[in-house]
């Protein structure tokens, strides 16, 4: 929202913003990254969506309308700040002191996530920066609402901080590169539903790394499937300012924490004669390959017991799309824009195959068998705050397909898939049991975004040295 | 709370682990003195029950300021939605095109 009255007062008009007092942190880091400080704010008083109509408008009367006049009317919402902040070197030192009190200090200055860091040397970060061709200085991009600049050296330094091997700095730049895309949203990075971002690897840097793609894959515990994830979540709240309430810009309501890297089992892949995940976005077998993409829920582990295909796709219809997808398709309905991901396991990917499935043909499936009530899914969009929103007016406009409103019955079933192409399948987990999973992405908010990882020339050497 | 360090303990230069801002900071425009006879725009991001605020914000403001016009949400769209970047970048040429005044934007963060 605060974009738009960005615009606003750049177009040489005065805006005041309309924010509940929920939101007030946020709204405070997203227009200081905006480059306005000082936007002109109204609040909303408590929560707009548990008010009675009447309560609502005797908010609005007596509450919002003065500070609405005083927001546009009063002189003294227009203060004078102007100026670019200073900030340190890349070199500077900014600490000295034990391991104990670089701990504090950092916590201190909401830099850590609460868990102990690796302290940030420069001989350290130099370690890291010894495994990528790049300047250090180079700016891969900006990372809103913070909107502080991604460089090659403050990705090695989050890289050091989170326990990564000095190894893994391909695998981070990419990932950088990957969220730092205007595509992603990262900016939405906090929003209420609290995602996060899901690292899923493709390509024969899983086996070099020596990163878990079997049993256990999305557990806590790997030195790189973890180090690599908390990487991630730690250079968001570094760089992005999502360190939580009521300090940081992170608004995710319960939300939840960090997920380790889920690298595609491409041997389990290649034996049943399917692709990678990674020729599904658009690269060759065996490429290097990183992509994130949004996770706000993961569904129930989904047991499928059969010899035969149908059998496992009706199961996976019904837990991981019915059950964890349904509910919030709605929202992807509103952004016409939704990426689910299925983590099949090995032994289930072998029955699809053996039976003569393909990835698509999963994904046909649940595109075509999996729907919901129209009137529900408006149901769940209003409350979550989705007031303006109308599965009609959508298809009216373009933004969801025909089939989405073939008749005016309110009760017609659409599809909880908006697109069948948007469903990603990876195939990873435990080979020795017959378990899959969902993970709901948030629509819009985190898109599947995904890119090469660069290795230096001396990669093969480097990586012997590092693993003496 | 941190114990005070023994000489065997090793100490550390640590670096800045964040990144230069990529902004600069400008203040919002003067203020509307009296927004009788002004011309208000409506930025909406379909969140939050804005069709019921919204009304109730025209017909209070209507009341004091007589003169004071509105150019509805619907004419910019939705800005926070699947459209967002497209719809924000068009709104300096709508605040243009309808003489707009002044701009009430709602409603989140």
């Amino acid at each position: 929202m605060l974009r738009a009255s960005a615009a606003v007062e750049r177009a040489g008009v005065p805006s005041v913003s309309v924010i509940a007092s929920g939101f007030l942190k946020q709204a405070e880091v997203v227009a200081k990254g905006l480059g306005l400080p000082d936007l002109a704010i109204a609040e909303f008083p408590g929560v707009p969506m548990t008010y009675s109509e009447e309560g609502l408008r005797r908010e609005v009367e007596e509450v919002l309308l003065p500070r609405i006049i005083d927001g546009l009317s009063n002189p003294q919402n227009a203060p004078t700040s102007t100026g670019i902040q200073a900030a340190p070197q890349p070199r500077d030192i900014v600490f000295r002191g034990t391991l104990d009190e670089v701990q504090e200090h950092f916590h201190r200055n909401f830099w850590s996530d609460g868990l102990p860091i690796i302290p940030p040397t420069p001989e350290r970060v130099d370690r890291f920066l010894r495994f990528t061709e790049r300047d250090p200085d180079e700016v891969i991009g900006m990372c809103p609402p913070a909107n502080r600049q991604a460089t090659v050296w403050n990705v090695a330094v989050n890289g050091v901080m989170a326990g990564c091997r000095p190894e893994y700095m391909p695998i981070l730049l990419a990932v950088v590169e990957a969220v730092s895309d205007p595509a992603y949203k990262v900016e939405d990075a906090g929003s209420t539903p609290g995602w996060e971002s899901l690292i899923v690897l493709n390509g024969p840097i899983v086996k070099q790394l020596e990163f878990n793609s079997g049993q256990g894959v999305m557990r806590v515990g790997k030195q790189a499937n973890t180090s690599v994830g908390r990487f991630l979540r730690l250079y968001l709240r570094n760089l992005a300012g999502f360190y939580h309430a009521p300090e940081g810009a992170d608004k995710g309501s319960i939300a939840q924490s960090f997920l380790v890297a889920l690298p595609e089992n491409e041997d389990a892949v290649a034996e049943i004669g399917w692709q990678p995940y990674s020729v599904d976005r658009g690269f060759t077998a065996g490429d290097n390959i990183v992509t994130v993409q949004s996770v706000v829920a993961i569904s129930a582990p989904a047991y499928s017991q059969s010899e035969h295909a149908i059998e496992h796709a009706r199961l996976l219809a019904d837990v991981i799309g019915e059950r964890a997808c349904g509910y919030w398709t709605a929202v992807g309905m509103c952004y016409a824009n939704w990426h689910p991901l299925i983590m099949l396991g090995p032994s289930i990917a072998r029955v699809f195959a053996k039976d003569g499935w393909s990835k698509d043909d999963i994904r046909k499936y649940l595109y075509e068998n999996v729907k919901i009530e129209a009137s529900r899914a408006e149901y769940y969009a209003y409350a979550v705050g989705l007031t303006g929103f109308r599965i009609n007016d959508a298809v009216k406009q373009g933004l969801l397909p025909p089939v989405y409103h073939e008749s005016d019955d309110p009760d017609r079933m659409v599809p909880v898939f908006q697109r069948p192409e948007w469903i990603g399948i990876v195939v990873a987990g435990d080979w020795g049991r017959n378990q899959s999973k969902g993970y709901v992405s948030n629509h819009v908010q985190g898109p599947p975004v995904s890119r090469k990882i660069v290795l230096p020339k001396n990669w093969d050497a480097l990586l012997a040295e590092a693993r003496r | 709370m941190t114990a005070r360090p023994t000489l065997s303990e090793a100490v550390y230069d640590v670096v800045w682990p964040l990144g230069k801002p990529a902004y600069d900071t400008r203040s919002p425009n003067a203020r509307v003195a009296d927004l009788n006879n002004k011309v208000i725009g409506e930025l909406w991001d379909y969140l939050f029950r804005g069709e019921e605020i919204f009304p109730v914000l025209r017909e209070r403001l209507k009341a004091r300021f007589p003169g004071i016009r509105f150019v509805a949400y619907d004419v910019f769209g939705n800005v926070h939605g699947p459209q967002q970047r497209e719809l924000v970048a068009r709104v300096p040429e709508l605040l243009k095109q309808h003489e707009v005044d002044a701009v009430i934007s709602a409603i989140g963060a």
